[in-house]
């Protein structure tokens, strides 16, 4: 008895051990050979060129260059302090250095650690030279970015930078890993998944200390595809000259009014890309601690009060709702009273009709057009010139700007509105924000005649062209009449001889635009210049902004010495 | 075709599939040392078979006279190595004899199977009468686990957990074929499972953590851990057919430790799959079937002890070493018999099986 149940006890224990093995081996079989396989196989990576930027006329903007890198396969390296001494000897870098970037920059004992960078050709030479005494060590090249013109559009460009783990987390599912550099800020990051190169590398199978046994095969790493801009080298190059002239903060935004192609971004200050690839930590440091903020796009990233130029909102709204018509004439005694509050204007212009009170920016005048037209309707058609929300420019880190309104006031900061904030929303003071590049796309509204055009810097990825995608439009919603009214009153403010841009006033090409004064106490006021040339068929929008600028008269120092290099350069 | 052969050629069998699984896993080694090591096993093999024939032709009644020098040997011999052995993979296990490592605890397995069976055997003037169930509780349970407790405490001191368990697996199987009262198991049993707790304290660091381990093997996945997962990958990935002959990554990388010793199965599943593990544990099982029908059919109750405390013995060792391999068993240092390599192990179990041919040639015929 007990013999045959020690018998059946032992071949029950044997069939479940059977059973156990099938499970493991076949129910769950896919699951342990992945597993055995992340055991053996491992990548080797190899990285290929980042995409070019270029111009529109395919100047190259940013490219890459060979750097002569020097690496260390650990697993070769039976001698290491002969290693690193010779190195050292070598490349006249100090120890120290070398190994603390060999233990920073250390993966696995097959994959090469790079431990000194972009070598001169001397170096180069040297190690080559050394190389039959230094088995572990291998001297080869990586792509490294270069930027021929530095600081040229450097915000719009955008630098590089090692992922950061916010980034990680967000684009791990796109094939992103730790250690990847990516774009940050401007076309670098908007377009990285474009530009950047796709790994290739060599793949291999290890032992179990990860010692290479053999190779498995080898993927060929893809450049990545070039991205071309609608940026217009000359004109970038113009428009940075002419902004930081004088030592300037601010930008000049330049857009074609018939498809919203931006030509020229300039901003000032600047920075030098490089300096993340090459520059030491301290210099970086001083670019991010900097409180004149270089790395800001103030193009499309600064929103502050639009000042007069906002006018142009009041008048549309003000005729589109009726309540003025172009004859309407006001009569300026130098201010007005608004309530219980005296609201001054800048000078006395007496009688003023629309087209003077443009060319004059007589504040009293739009007063009464404010007043007449409503809050409400000039709220609107702020949002109708694209005001309040981000214009959609394919560029990350864009401000929305602010538009106020009564409702806003009374929901959020459950204030009333009163009659002397429609006076000062009417000219521009006040809580209204807007960026330059919103207010060069207002303009451009008034330069094609009605329409709200979407801005757009990438013309081309890779050879293809994908501006079509960008092109957008949207009727204004206002008359064409009215919208002419204030265009020939855009003329008058350059060519009018008390007009507020009669500076302006050249011969050769003839220009529109209103200037603009934002007071900001107690610094300095906010300096304004939008407008768009030649007048009968605008090509350009130009918007110059200069941060605490002063009065409107310096902005348009500027346009003026921009538009004159562009006739000297027959840009035109 | 007569017993004696049908064990020696399934034995044969598993040894030659062992050569092949040590020659892949170990032909790639950088080692030029270990790469030969399948010629080593080939050599114990011969040798084993020349000890197969050795013993299958000494009449097993002999053993009865010789245990007590048997059993006596055993013991100094496992002092000695306590005192004067090799330390080798951290236990004191082998003596250096003139060429070759000996395991005496492979030995010792033997002798306490040969002492069970004669102590069991023996029947006092009474007996006759009393029926199977005469033994008391002394005489059934406290003398044999004394007499079993000596080696296997000096086997525990080395440390080898592994080898110590199964002379007390062996130890159970004896007393519960040799017909000790149920009631007597019954006590012991749980008198044991009180004691577990005590058992705890005595185990080394190492011996607790494989414990731990085989509970939960991801608490602690590179360390004690790492054996077992890295079994286990090795056994799944090999599929329903295997990766191939020589193709097997785990073990040939050197991810799977002890691939060609106690994890042999690991390195062989992985290589021939599903199938080839049926095979082979077919293989095992006839054996054992073998070996339990020559018990069964023997009348002379010494042999037939002999016969089932070595046949139990290799069961439960194969058993546990290839529950061990995949992960039901938690580690603990025993060989798969006939599979792994090393000298020691292989002779011994061939000189078992030789013990076994021989009681089944000397079957008394009535």
């Amino acid at each position: 008895m007990r013999i045959r149940f020690f018998k059946l006890v032992l071949f029950a224990l044997f069939i479940f051990l059977t059973l156990y093995i099938f499970y493991l081996e076949v129910v769950r079989g896919g699951y342990y050979r992945d597993l055995s396989k992340n055991n053996t196989i491992r990548i080797i990576p190899e990285e290929g060129a980042r995409g070019r930027i270029l111009d529109r006329n395919q100047n190259i903007l940013v490219d890459n260059y060979l750097s002569f890198d020097v690496s260390i396969i650990p697993g070769d390296m039976h001698d290491r302090d002969r290693t690193f001494k010779r190195l050292s000897e070598i490349l006249n870098v100090p120890e120290t250095t070398l190994r603390q970037r060999f233990s920073i920059n250390y993966l696995a004992p097959f994959s090469p650690v790079a431990v000194a960078e972009n070598l001169d050709r001397q170096q180069a030479i040297r190690v080559e030279m050394f190389s039959y005494d230094l088995p572990a060590v291998l001297l080869h090249t990586t792509p490294k970015r270069n930027y021929p013109y530095a600081n040229l559009a450097c915000q719009l460009l955008g630098y590089l930078g090692q992922i950061d783990y916010w980034r990680l987390t967000k684009l791990e599912d796109y094939g992103y890993k730790t250690k990847d550099i990516v774009g940050y800020g401007g076309i670098e990051e908007r377009y990285d998944y474009y530009l950047r190169a796709s790994e290739g590398g060599l793949q291999v199978e290890v032992d179990h200390r990860g010692r290479f046994k053999r190779t498995l095969g080898y993927k060929y790493p893809a450049n990545g595809k070039d991205v071309q801009l609608t940026l217009d080298l000359s004109l970038q190059k113009i428009a940075e000259d002419a902004l930081s002239e004088n030592g300037n903060k601010g930008a000049i935004v330049l857009l074609d009014p018939s498809t919203g192609e931006i030509l020229a971004m300039a901003n000032s200050p600047s920075f030098n890309p490089d300096l993340f690839i090459t520059g030491s930590p301290s210099a970086l440091q001083k670019i991010f601690n900097d409180p004149d903020s270089p790395l800001l796009n103030r193009s499309i990233g600064a929103a502050l009060q639009p000042g007069s130029i906002f006018k142009l909102v009041t008048a549309i709204s003000a005729l589109a709702t009726h309540k003025i018509s172009p004859g309407t004439t006001f009569f300026c005694p130098g201010s007005m009273r608004v309530g219980r509050r005296t609201f001054s204007c800048w000078n006395t212009h007496g009688q003023q009709n629309l087209y003077q009170a443009i060319a004059h920016s007589c504040d009293v005048y739009f007063y009464h057009t404010g007043l007449a037209a409503g809050p409400e309707a000039i709220s609107e058609f702020a949002v109708r010139f694209g005001l309040s929300k981000p214009t959609g420019i394919d560029l990350p880190q864009e401000a929305g700007g602010f538009v106020s309104s009564p409702a806003w006031r009374k929901t959020v900061r459950k204030q009333g509105w009163y009659d002397g904030d429609t006076a000062n929303f009417s000219i521009g003071q006040g809580e209204t924000l807007t960026t330059p590049l919103q207010l060069a796309r207002m303009m451009a509204v008034f330069a094609n005649g009605g329409y709200l055009v979407t801005p757009y810097v990438v013309k081309a990825i890779d050879g293809k062209d994908v501006s079509a995608n960008r092109r957008r439009f949207q009727a204004i919603g206002a008359d064409r009449e009215f919208i002419n009214v204030v265009r020939r009153g855009l003329r008058q403010v350059v060519s009018d001889e008390h007009g507020t841009a009669d500076i302006l006033n050249m011969s050769k090409v003839a220009i529109a635009g209103k200037t603009g004064t934002a007071e900001s106490p107690p610094h300095q006021p906010h300096s304004w210049f939008a407008g768009f040339f030649p007048y009968d068929s605008p090509k350009f929008v130009i918007c110059v902004f200069l941060e605490h600028g002063g009065s409107s008269h310096y902005s348009c120092q500027v346009a003026k010495k921009f538009i004159e290099k562009m006739l000297d350069e027959d840009l035109l | 075709m007569s017993t004696q052969y049908k064990i020696l050629l399934i034995a044969l069998a598993i040894a030659i599939i062992s050569v092949l699984t040590i020659y892949s896993t170990t032909f790639d080694r950088d080692n030029s040392l270990e790469r030969g090591i399948y010629k080593r096993q080939i050599i114990w093999i011969f040798i084993g078979m020349l000890f197969y024939f050795l013993f299958s032709n000494i009449a097993y009644r002999r053993f009865w006279d010789w245990v007590y020098p048997i059993y006596f040997a055993v013991i100094l011999l496992l002092l000695f190595v306590l005192v004067l052995g090799a330390v080798r993979m951290g236990a004191q296990r082998w003596l250096k004899l003139v060429w070759l490592n000996f395991q005496p605890s492979e030995l010792a397995k033997l002798a306490v199977i040969i002492f069970l069976a004669r102590y069991f055997s023996q029947r006092s003037l009474y007996s006759v009468w009393t029926g199977p169930n005469y033994f008391g509780i002394t005489r059934g349970l406290i003398i044999p686990f004394f007499v079993t407790a000596v080696p296997m405490l000096l086997i525990l001191k080395q440390p080898d957990l592994g080898s110590a368990l199964l002379v007390f697996f062996v130890f159970m199987c004896m007393i519960y074929l040799a017909r000790v009262s149920m009631k007597y198991l019954v006590i012991f049993v749980m008198f044991l499972l009180a004691c577990l707790p005590a058992f705890w304290h005595i185990l080394k660091d190492y011996q607790k953590d494989r414990l731990l381990v085989f509970l939960n093997p991801n608490i602690d996945p590179l360390g004690a851990g790492y054996t077992v997962i890295q079994s286990k990958i090795a056994v799944g990935s090999g599929g329903l057919f295997g990766r191939g002959w020589l193709s097997g990554t785990q073990s040939q990388l050197h991810f799977l430790p002890e691939s060609h010793t106690d994890f042999i199965f690991s390195s062989f599943t992985e290589e021939w799959g599903f199938f080839g593990a049926c095979a082979l544990l077919f293989l095992y099982v006839y054996l054992i079937k073998t070996c339990l029908d020559i018990a069964q059919k023997e009348n002379d109750r010494f042999g037939r002890l002999l016969a089932f405390g070595i046949t139990s013995f290799l069961a439960i060792q194969i058993f546990v070493n290839v529950a061990m391999t995949v992960g039901l068993a938690p580690v603990v240092g025993i060989p798969l018999p006939l599979m792994s390599y090393g000298g020691s192990s292989l002779l011994m179990t061939f000189i078992s099986l030789g013990i076994l041919a021989n009681i089944d040639k000397n079957r008394s015929v009535f």
